[in-house]
């Protein structure tokens, strides 16, 4: 029992023994395996293992191969010549067109693990070294320098007898630059590379390849400087320099040649100051005297008014407003106001005022005093710059840009000037009815403003539908330059609605005759407050016929809005307007007007003024118009 | 008379032999354009190889036959570089002209059997067997003319049967090894060409020493 009991512990103990060994690492060694076999030259090759875990023990390689027609198993001849963990196999032991079936062996204490089998022909694993003898050096092609890079094949790889043929590749890159440039070159041993950058170091590297194997490594790198050719971009550059000199002066002479259109077209000519009497001949004879008397005017300031036609302006230029609203309210700032801004503008050319003016008026809304101010001064701005469409029209009309400061403040921009005193007010006889027709025309086509409802004074155009547009358009305009010249846009101002109401064909025809049968305002004078009183003419036999058929004297009423409405006595509800279109005064009035409400048309039809309330019950003269003048003296709106 | 009429016409006859010669093409150039030839049949038949490496079953490793089993192994042919140098120009390109030819029967057989191929690029390698076809045939024709131009020696050829058979195998496996093992034999026998070819071209071309 005892004895058995030993035997069971020596057992043991061996079993724990060895098993303890092996937990120390100890083991065959792993398997090891071929990675690659490699023949430079078609005559000898070598062939890489990769050994597996050495087990803990030294272990030892051996490589086995054996070729494809004999069973003859033969060891690795030469372990040394091509490093660690290699077999090479010099030219007796190089045969091609045979398979050759290699085995590597790993050997320590324990045992001997065997790598896989491997079959190779030599033919197929060719990789030759790299090409030798890298040169590169620059040459020069008719003054472009380019690279020449020439080589050898490796010493090794026989290319003469036709053995090996190589084909080559080289790359080429800048200095810091990251890509390479490849170039195939084929079996050549020689290769120019173009396109140089002047003064840039090139790296060129090449490689080559049997017709059937593997890619050799790149050769070292070969260094070359390209040499600035700058002298050669200098010379293009003389040529750019003297070519650009050539065209300057060319462009030079040609601007000297046009130098006077130059000059015209830039700075165009101002037109200088034209006053009548004066003489620039007598100024440059340095005669002062002379100069100055002839400015004087005998009949300055006008003291008759005979002269009315000269010096006064002969234009009433109505606006037109947008704003459908006849309210009447800010009708003192309002006049004021449109006096002061009147005055501040001033045009070139007479006339000027357009059927878009009526912006000047269209924020009217707001009740500030100065605001309406600016606003009358920006939209008179702006009108002028709408005048520039008008200039043509007006070009057939004025003559010489004549200005006259004072002058142009006569003209018509706002109505309560003209509403203030003036009791009666003719219409100019220079006035024609055909301009003012075709004035009409043009107004009409400009104004398609929709009627501001200003609490200014607008002569509205009449209408919240454009129908009744065309007849009532009133073209009036003040310009103290030209007395035959019709100002073809109507600037409203006032509040009284201008309008052939809102209706269609009747009001035309009424239009008609009403037009034919103009009351004619005569200006009476100039008020030291730029405004134009008017009185009525009597006409003779050159005037037209007065209205008989119409008769606006009436004054049915006035409404809620402080309108007037007048009535006419023939018994027609449409009521036409009066038309008043010459007129001419600061502000000038409109004689009678039918105005029908803008905004809602529903006003009665009769003949209202929208200006002031009351005075309606103002006599009228027998030439049946209504003396608005002195219906509106008081501007309560 | 008479003798007059005979050297007019050696003349005649002389004349018309340097122009034939010098029209000829020299042998250089035809053997340069021969070894592009074989260049390209050995790159489609490597490359018909891989295509079948990729799909052999690894069963195929074991049993497939060995090389020396090749229909053309019994041609002797240089095993080195220093065997093949010693080699005269004669028999190198015979050498090539019998390799050439003892494919043919083989090569009909191929594409004959391609479509029974169990492999997925079936239709490829059917195209590719075509190409053989047409480039070994007019390689030959080449090597013919070549031939002719290099005396009677260059004449001869061996005959190398192929005695496979008209089929490739009866069920999928063998079709594959079978496919396989036929195509190495003959990537091997072409690069012999080219080998054989190249250097011949070297040889021929010693007053244009930058062709080799």
């Amino acid at each position: 029992m005892m004895r058995k009991g030993v035997e069971a512990v020596l057992l043991l103990s061996l079993l724990f023994f060895t098993s303890h060994a092996k937990a120390t690492r100890f083991s065959p060694p792993g398997k090891p395996a071929l990675t690659r076999c490699r023949s430079p030259e078609k005559e000898t090759f070598t062939c890489w293992w990769e050994p597996g875990s050495d087990g803990g023990l030294p272990t030892t390689y051996a490589l086995y191969y054996r070729k494809e027609n004999s069973e003859t198993v033969y060891e690795c001849p030469d372990y040394h010549t091509a490093g660690e963990n290699s077999c090479f196999f010099n030219k007796n032991d190089t045969s091609i067109w045979v398979n050759y079936n290699i085995t590597v062996v790993a050997t320590n204490a324990l045992g001997s693990t065997f790598s896989d089998p491997v079959d190779i022909d030599v033919v197929y694993i060719v990789k030759p070294n790299p090409p030798e003898k890298v040169t590169v050096s620059v040459m020069e092609d008719k003054g472009w320098p380019f690279l020449r890079v020439s080589w050898e094949p490796p010493h090794k790889a026989d290319t003469r007898s036709g053995w090996i043929t190589l084909i080559y590749e080289l790359r080429v890159k800048l200095e810091g630059e990251d890509e390479w440039e490849m170039h195939l070159a084929g079996q050549q041993k020689m290769f120019n590379i173009f396109s140089l950058r002047s003064g840039g170091t090139y790296h060129v590297q090449v490689r080559c390849k049997p017709d059937h194997g593997f890619w050799s490594e790149w050769s070292s790198t070969s260094y070359i400087k390209v040499p600035d050719y700058f002298h050669r971009e200098k010379s293009v550059w003389i040529l750019i320099t003297v070519f650009s000199a050539f065209i300057f002066l060319i462009l030079t002479w040609l601007l000297h040649m046009n130098s006077h259109s130059l000059k015209h077209c830039i700075l165009p000519p101002v037109p200088g100051p034209k006053i009548k009497g004066f003489d620039k001949q007598l100024l440059k004879d340095g005669k002062s005297e002379d100069v100055f008397s002839a400015l004087v005017v005998s009949d300055f300031p006008p003291t008759t008014s005979s002269n009315y036609e000269d010096l006064l302006v002969e234009y009433l230029e109505v606006y037109i407003p947008e704003e459908q609203e006849l309210t009447l309210e800010e009708s003192k700032d309002l006049h004021d106001s449109c006096l002061k801004s009147e005055g501040s503008t001033s045009d070139n050319d007479s006339g000027r005022g357009s059927c878009d003016s009526h912006t000047l008026l269209m924020d009217k809304g707001e009740a500030k005093e100065g605001e309406r101010q600016t606003d009358q001064e920006e939209s008179q701005t702006e009108a002028q710059r709408q005048q520039k469409d008008w200039d043509e029209e007006e070009l057939t009309y004025t003559h010489e840009d004549m200005v006259s400061p004072d002058m142009s403040s006569g003209r018509v921009k706002t109505w309560p000037s003209v509403f203030s005193p003036l009791p009666q007010y003719t219409l100019s006889p220079l006035v024609q009815r055909s301009s003012l027709e075709m004035a009409k025309q043009h107004c009409l086509s400009d104004s398609m403003f929709p009627p501001s409802s200003t609490s200014s004074y607008l002569i509205q155009p009449g209408n919240s539908t454009k129908e009744a547009l065309g007849p009532s358009h009133w073209e009036f305009s003040l310009s103290n330059k030209q007395p035959q010249l019709l100002h073809p846009k109507t600037q409203a101002h006032s509040d009284i609605n201008i309008s052939s109401i809102g209706h269609k064909q009747t009001p035309v025809s009424l239009q008609s005759p009403a037009l034919r049968r103009t009351e004619y305002v005569e200006v009476q004078r100039v008020n030291e407050e730029d405004m134009v009183l008017l009185q009525p003419i009597v006409c003779g036999e050159g005037c037209p016929q007065m209205r008989q058929a119409e008769d606006y004297s009436k004054v049915r009423g006035v409404d809620s809005d402080n309108r007037l409405l007048l009535q006419r006595e023939v018994a027609k509800e449409e009521v036409d307007m009066c038309p008043y279109e010459d007129q001419e005064a600061d502000g000038a009035t409109e004689s009678c007007y039918t105005s029908s409400d803008i905004n809602t048309n529903q006003k009665p039809p009769a003949c209202s003024y929208t200006a002031t309330p009351v005075q309606d019950n103002r006599t009228l003269p027998a030439s049946g118009y209504v003396d608005t003048a002195t219906m509106f003296t008081l501007p309560t709106y | 008379m008479a003798h007059r009429r005979t050297s007019g016409s050696k003349l005649l006859m002389t004349v018309l032999y340097m122009v034939a010669s010098c029209s000829a093409v020299p042998i250089s150039d035809l053997l340069d354009r021969a070894s592009q030839g074989s260049d390209k049949l050995h790159s489609l038949s490597t490359t018909l190889t891989q295509v079948l490496d990729s799909h052999f079953p690894p069963i195929g490793r074991v049993i497939t036959p060995r090389p020396s089993t090749c229909h053309t192994s019994s041609l002797h042919t240089p095993n080195d570089k220093a065997q093949a140098l010693q080699v005269s120009e004669s028999d190198l390109l015979s050498l090539a002209r019998s390799l050439l030819a003892a494919w043919v029967d083989p090569l009909v057989v191929l594409s004959a059997t391609v479509n029974t191929l169990p492999h997925p690029a079936q239709s490829s390698i059917s195209n590719k067997i075509q190409e053989l076809q047409q480039h070994s045939k007019s390689l030959g024709d080449g090597l013919d003319i070549i031939s002719g131009k290099m005396g009677p020696a260059a004449q001869a050829i061996s005959t190398l049967p192929y005695r496979g058979g008209n089929d490739i195998g009866q069920d999928k496996i063998s079709k594959l090894i079978n496919f396989h093992f036929l195509m190495s034999c003959f990537r091997r026998d072409s690069h012999k060409i080219d080998i054989f070819l190249k250097v011949l071209r070297c040889r021929a071309a010693k007053m244009q020493p930058e062709m080799c």
